[in-house]
């Protein structure tokens, strides 16, 4: 980033900055969160972390990421809660737990997403797309409908799924958080 | 009678070197350019690996010694030991086995036989102190140049007669067979790197002026304050390879300053109270089993910020705010710190270029060369560097340094 240094005198701390340099100001941090993530289930060895980025060097799918996986846990150490539950990678992260496996200092890194997107939840923060997953699990019982289709009758199926039942599914989870998620009374 | 052994610095490494020496039978000569031994770890408070005190260290527990500080025994009543304090080598001429070394000798006010350090002579005169309890040897210093009124009497009225205000200093030519040098390390002042605005606010510090302030002994008494205004500090930041792994001063890792600054946090997060420590690092090194104390102090809460220092803006209330470039995060960090801590790179000693350059040795960075690898001790014909002179080292490696000098002196006399 560029530096720019003003060649007036310091004194004044009203007017234009020193640099252009906008740093985090630590004070406006939540020094809790840490210790919110350590106390869960997962969060155990969070602090081991020596911010090595093995997790990121594992992980599948980061070189999409805004904010790749040792960054996540950078910010979770360093308490900055608004932007790791706000962030869409918690719930991008395929947990295929290669960065957990792998890493040196067993952190349970993908354990400890899935820590964040529970808080995140409690907090009314989901992503539309996951909202609506939730929604269809909700009133169909299944993600995919299966459609009597030409390739079931191809390989000589019967046209429903034997033995399908999704009401079961749809009563578990009214009573589970999937309904809070969704939200309303239906 | 064969010559003795000169040993020059009395720290660490030269300590061990003398005492065991001595105790093999060899005489030795041991100069100390300061008024007491110990050198630089004397203030480091807790040494590394055992936070003892590094006098105590576990190998030299076997001695019976007074008050089970088994130097001061060793140094005063070994008879195979010459200390010499307040001294410094001239010059060395001679051949190999009769070296000829002209010695510097300061004058001895205070016998420490005698003394008991009971404390009148402190009591009525400024010019008498007490370097530390725990200096060795074992009685108080004696400043002729800030002489008062009380001086006198205090001197005649030292109950064991340990005062002799009349002492001179002395050269003296001394033939000796071998050379160990101990000289050891000295902290670089790191004023000239300007970024970090050491020398230009009281609450910016070195690694072991932090030491002074921790020791119990010290000025503070252990308590963390801010030596601006002698508040009670609650944010410290650490700076990592301050002038170490930099081309523009010393190229070279000295090695145990992150061990240092990691006991540091551990003893500021473990025996303080509400305490919150930052370290900014390029790489931290916590080679051998060191390791413990880096996830021991991350498991306390330390906080590891890898990247580098961008500014510090000093604050009206005596704090500073510091801004950090976090290149794991890719993000500027802004702190509120009462002390920021740097820790400096180890360079030679003074002396150092000087006994390389009369004797003949090799300079490794500036440091004492060996003149084979595999002999690390070594370093000329019947010429032994030992400790930090070789280059930075932890405590338990300058003894073991100084019993491979000890080793080669006793294999050579058979």
């Amino acid at each position: 980033m560029l530096v720019v240094y003003l060649m007036t005198e310091m004194e004044e701390r009203s007017g234009p900055p020193i640099t252009l340099i906008d740093p985090i100001d630590m004070s406006k941090l939540d020094p809790t969160f840490r210790d919110e993530i350590k106390s869960m289930p997962n969060g155990e060895a969070l602090s081991a972390c020596f911010a090595c980025s093995t997790c990121t060097a594992a992980c599948p799918i980061a070189n999409m990421w805004k904010y790749k996986p040792h960054q996540l846990i950078r910010m979770i150490l360093l308490g900055m809660k608004e932007e790791v539950l706000s962030s869409n990678e918690i719930w991008l992260c395929l947990t295929c737990y290669e960065c957990q496996e792998r890493c040196p200092q067993k952190v349970r890194v993908t354990d400890i997403f899935f820590d964040c997107k529970n808080l995140a939840a409690e907090e009314g923060k989901i992503p539309p797309n996951v909202v609506a997953l939730a929604k269809e699990l909700l009133t169909k019982g299944q993600l995919y409908t299966v459609t009597a289709d030409w390739e079931r009758e191809d390989m000589g199926l019967e046209p429903e799924v034997p033995g399908l039942s999704v009401e079961a599914v749809k009563t578990i989870l009214k009573d589970t958080r999937t309904r809070k998620i969704v939200g309303g009374d239906e | 009678m064969s010559n003795p052994v000169l040993i020059i610095g009395a720290g660490v490494a030269g300590m061990t070197a003398a005492v065991e020496l001595a105790d093999s039978g060899i005489k030795t000569v041991l100069v100390e350019r300061l008024s007491t031994t110990g050198g630089n770890a004397l203030n480091l408070y807790k040494a590394f690996p055992t936070d003892d005190c590094f006098y105590c260290f576990e190998g030299n527990r076997w001695r019976p010694g007074i008050r089970k500080c088994f130097y001061r025994s060793a140094l005063t009543e070994q008879p195979n030991i010459d200390l010499k304090m307040n001294s410094q080598v001239e010059e060395i001429s001679g051949l190999p086995g009769n070296f000829s070394v002209k010695l510097d000798i300061g004058p001895q006010y205070v016998d420490p036989k005698k003394c008991t350090m009971c404390g009148l002579c402190i009591e009525k005169s400024k010019a008498f102190s007490l370097v530390s309890p725990q200096c060795q040897p074992q009685a108080v210093v004696y400043d002729p140049e800030i002489e008062d009124t009380g001086t006198t009497s205090a001197a005649e009225e030292c109950p064991t007669k340990a005062i002799n205000l009349d002492a001179k200093s002395t050269k003296k030519i001394i033939s000796v067979s071998d050379i160990v040098i101990a000289t050891g390390y000295h902290e670089m002042q790191p004023v000239n790197v300007d970024e970090y605005g050491y020398g230009t606010h009281p609450n910016i510090i070195t690694q072991l002026e932090l030491a002074r302030i921790l020791d119990p002994l010290g000025e503070t008494k252990g308590v963390l304050l801010r030596p601006s205004d002698g508040k009670p500090a609650k944010r410290v930041m650490m700076v990592q390879c301050v002038g170490s792994r930099d081309e523009n001063y010393y190229a070279y890792c000295s090695k145990i300053c992150c061990v240092f600054a990691l006991k540091h946090a551990a003893i500021l997060t473990q025996d303080h109270e509400d305490v919150e420590v930052s370290v900014v690092y390029m790489d931290i090194r916590t080679y051998d089993r060191y390791e413990k104390y880096y996830r021991d102090t991350r498991n306390a809460g330390v906080e590891y910020i890898r990247g580098r220092v961008s500014r510090i803006e000093p604050q009206d209330d005596g704090s500073l705010d510091i801004i950090v470039f976090d290149s794991l995060l890719n993000k500027y960090l802004k702190f509120s710190v009462d002390i920021f801590v740097l820790s400096s790179a180890l360079e030679p000693s003074a002396g150092s270029s000087q006994i390389i350059s009369s004797l003949g040795l090799k300079s490794a960075s500036g440091f004492i060369g060996a003149i084979n690898p595999e002999t690390e001790v070594v370093v000329g014909n019947r010429i032994y560097a030992c400790g930090s002179a070789l280059g930075p080292s932890e405590v338990p490696e300058s003894v073991t340094q100084a019993r491979a000098v000890v080793s080669k002196i006793l294999q050579s006399k058979e």
